[in-house]
């Protein structure tokens, strides 16, 4: 058996008190979720309205760049063929080191919900753990990593 | 890139703080001062390549690297005069830091140091063997400027000695989850290690991809095999996964599915058996230093947590396994000893080499007592230096297009250079485990104490397999001594310091573990088993 | 609802990536697959936490987050070079080192 007690799951407890809560509310049924609907009902009109009063009321200028596939007016300079054009570095440098400094959260987070009981060590340990991610960040700065052109 | 090395140090201190758990928990610094020197240095190297103009980095980085090891070993010696025989648990028993994490310790610190060398020289190839610019793309223009230069990216020195503290944190390692942080941390910069060779550079970006991709999937086994001993267990720890398995009231599916899957992990590490489909590739195409760092360094990491690992937590159920990995080290002997006879490539002889002793140490490594891990320890650092040497030796003989390793290139070597020859010989001797070196002692321990342990079969079968080894290593001394040389053959640089003094040293401890075992040997033996 | 199921789903991806792994030719998908097979890890060690009632498998899992994002930069950056060199991320273009 790869469940050795099923009771200590909580699975069960937390369908019930979702049903504790409901009930407290005083509401039943499809009434509690009316906000939420009306919520919905009133984003879905605004992006309807947004969309057709738009062009209605706005000024019409057509000119060659509109037609362009990006509406800067600059050209996708290689083709996207295979075996050819250019491979953009750049974005996947970006996005490396989006994801780096990105996933530090990670650890941030439930340090910060975890603060007062772990203490001065707490404090410490993730002093150090910024310290040592301040240095990468350093090095990418200096040898320009950061620098788009 | 680095940023990744970093990171995952900096989640090493963040080992420090125990889930649910408040205060602080004990931590004996000066235990660990090794490691922290080893990485603190890695990061100001990092910085320092940040902050340094380009021409001053080499020699600050090479000063900084060999600074960083000799100080590492000054703290460790200190430790070790007065360390407690039975040894000591730290960071909330994350690591273990006893006899045998000691031995591994000095041995990984030793081979470290003489790696360093290695990767510093600049004599036998003007600019050394690491690419100038890792970004230029190989085959361009920019890319044949390049290998002209006396550039390096010098990167590499922070990268090693992240790998190096890595793998001592791995072998010390007394906790699953410390186990594959420091897995990782000694993987990923060995994966971009090898991808920066200065010649032959797309054969080098290969082997790092072949490298990443199955060394990544073997790191995918591992923690699956984590996660399932943590359901059989409750917990990571090597101890408490013991006295999980001594019970007899669990799941046998995820203690067996765990420890299979965490096992693959490790002996895909270590290049054993049918795990070593990356070692030939990754080591011929990887700068040779590099693969001098991985043959020796690796090794002694992913045997020395693999032996903490069944000897701690698996051995009251080693019933079970045993038997699948006499296996394991029957394949990987037979593979490393039959395969190895067809090689054309130095380079991926001495691989399918490795794969050959990395069964030998496997016998050691599944003996579980006492003279097991000892002997399994004293092979390693016997192995780890004459392998050292001999990829050393390797990086001398060259021609026009760099390293010469086709065996075809090596005919008649003793008549151009008879010292490297000589040398050469010596190094392949000891890896056949001819008396007078350290290789014979190193068989000879671990096989005395496997037969010991009741498992004379298989030591029948690695005779079998080191005698057909043998011939191979004596095919290369009979092609270097009785063949005559080509007419363009290579030539043989002559070493600067750095590599004379890795040779030499790899060379004298084969030597000095040959004559004289019984002072390292003691050693080894001395003092209590793994603390956990 | 038994994380018995949970435990069965985590088990399946682990395979899906394995296999895909194995059968599928692109360095970047077979990457894929790899962060597949620590994902289901990571489902897996969660739902021994809720089994044992502890944080440990939680953190344990921020940990894999953790080193599966540094994998994936330092990976990524590896097979970035090869492909800048080949234009092409096919694990069957890379044979320069079969015999």
């Amino acid at each position: 058996m790869l469940v050795p007690d099923t009771a200590r799951l909580g699975a069960d407890a937390i369908v019930a008190s979702g049903q504790l809560a409901q009930s407290e509310s005083g509401m039943t049924g499809l009434e509690s979720y009316v906000p939420l609907i009306l919520l919905i009902a009133v984003a879905g009109a605004f992006a309807v309205f947004s969309v057709t009063v738009a062009p209605l009321v706005g000024p019409r200028r057509y000119n060659k760049a509109k037609l362009d596939p990006y509406e800067c007016g600059i050209e996708p300079s290689p083709q996207p063929v295979v075996g050819g054009g250019r491979v953009p570095v750049k974005f996947y440098l970006t996005g490396m080191l989006f994801i780096l400094f990105d996933i530090e959260m990670v650890f941030l987070y439930p340090y910060a919900v975890a603060a007062d009981s772990v203490g001065l060590f707490g404090f410490v340990s993730v002093f150090i753990f910024i310290v040592a991610i301040t240095i990468p960040y350093i090095y990418e700065w200096l040898r320009g990593g950061l620098e788009w052109d | 890139m680095l940023t990744s090395s970093v990171l995952t140090s900096g989640l090493l201190a963040q080992q420090g703080q125990p889930p649910g758990q408040g205060g602080a928990p004990e931590i004996d610094y000066l235990a660990i001062l090794p490691i922290i020197i080893i990485f603190g240095a890695a990061a100001v190297g990092v910085l320092l390549e940040a902050v340094l103009p380009k021409h001053q980095r080499w020699s600050v980085q090479v000063g900084l690297s060999i600074l960083a090891i000799v100080g590492a070993g000054l703290a460790f010696a200190y430790y070790v005069s007065d360390a407690p025989t039975e040894g000591i648990t730290t960071i909330a028993g994350a690591l273990s830091i006893d006899q045998p994490a000691l031995f591994l310790w000095g041995t990984l610190l030793a081979l470290g140091f003489g790696s360093i060398l290695l990767i510093a020289d600049r004599s036998v190839e003007p600019g050394g063997a690491f690419v100038a610019e890792a970004a230029i793309r190989p085959g361009t223009v920019q890319d044949r400027a390049q290998a002209q230069t006396t550039g390096m990216q010098t990167e590499v020195f922070p990268l090693a000695l992240f790998a190096l503290g890595g793998m001592m944190t791995f072998c010390a390692a007394n906790d699953l989850l410390t186990m594959f942080i420091a897995l990782e941390v000694l993987s990923l910069p060995l994966y971009l290690l090898c991808g920066l060779a200065r010649r032959r550079r797309l054969l080098s970006q290969e082997a790092a991809v072949k490298y990443f991709l199955l060394g990544a999937f073997a790191s995918a086994f591992f923690l699956y095999g984590l996660a399932l001993l943590y359901g059989y267990a409750g917990s990571v720890k090597l101890a408490d996964i013991a006295t999980a398995a001594a019970g007899t009231d669990r799941s046998d599916a995820l203690l067996f599915g765990g420890l299979g899957l965490l096992v693959v992990g490790l002996l895909f590490k270590g290049s054993v058996g049918p795990f070593h489909t990356w070692t030939p590739d990754v080591y011929q195409g990887a700068p040779t230093p590099v693969t001098a760092f991985m043959a020796a360094c690796t090794k002694v990491a992913a045997f020395g947590g693999m032996l903490r690992v069944l000897t701690v937590a698996f051995e009251s159920t080693s019933w079970e396994w045993r038997g699948v990995l006499w296996g394991v080290a029957i394949v990987s002997m037979v593979i490393g000893a039959i395969l190895g006879l067809t090689q054309t490539d130095v380079k991926r002889m001495i691989a399918y080499s490795s794969i050959a002793h990395a069964g030998f140490l496997l016998i050691g490594t599944i003996a579980l007592t006492d003279q097991g891990v000892s002997a399994t320890m004293f092979y390693l650092l016997a192995y780890g230096f004459t392998t050292l040497a001999a990829f050393g030796v390797v990086s001398l003989v060259r021609d026009s297009s760099g390293e010469a390793t086709h065996l075809s290139q090596w005919a008649g070597l003793a008549k151009r250079s008879p010292l490297i020859a000589a040398v050469f010989t010596f190094l392949l001797l000891a890896l056949t485990g001819i008396p007078l070196t350290s290789g014979f002692v190193g068989k000879f321990v671990v096989f005395s104490a496997a037969i010991e342990d009741g498992m004379a079969p298989l030591v029948v079968i690695a005779l079998v397999a080191s005698a057909v080894a043998a011939f191979f290593y004596l095919r290369v001394i009979v092609l270097m001594y009785f063949s005559e040389p080509a007419e363009d053959g290579p030539t043989v640089s002559v070493p600067g310091t750095f590599t004379t003094a890795a040779i030499t040293l790899g060379v004298a401890v084969t030597v000095l573990l040959g004559v004289l075992p019984t002072v390292v040997l003691d050693w080894a033996t001395a003092g209590g088993g793994f603390a956990s | 609802m038994t994380p018995t199921y949970y435990l069965l789903l985590a088990a399946l991806l682990f395979c899906i990536g394995a296999v895909g792994v194995l059968i599928r030719r692109n360095a970047v998908v077979v990457f894929m697959c790899i962060e597949l097979m620590l994902n289901s890890v990571n489902l897996t060690l969660i739902t021994f936490a809720r089994i044992e009632g502890g944080l440990e498998g939680q953190v344990m899992a921020f940990f894999v987050m953790v080193v599966a994002a540094a994998e994936v930069v330092v990976g990524l950056a590896i097979i970035m070079a090869i492909f800048r060199a080949r234009r092409s991320a096919s694990v069957d273009d890379t044979n320069l080192l079969k015999y």
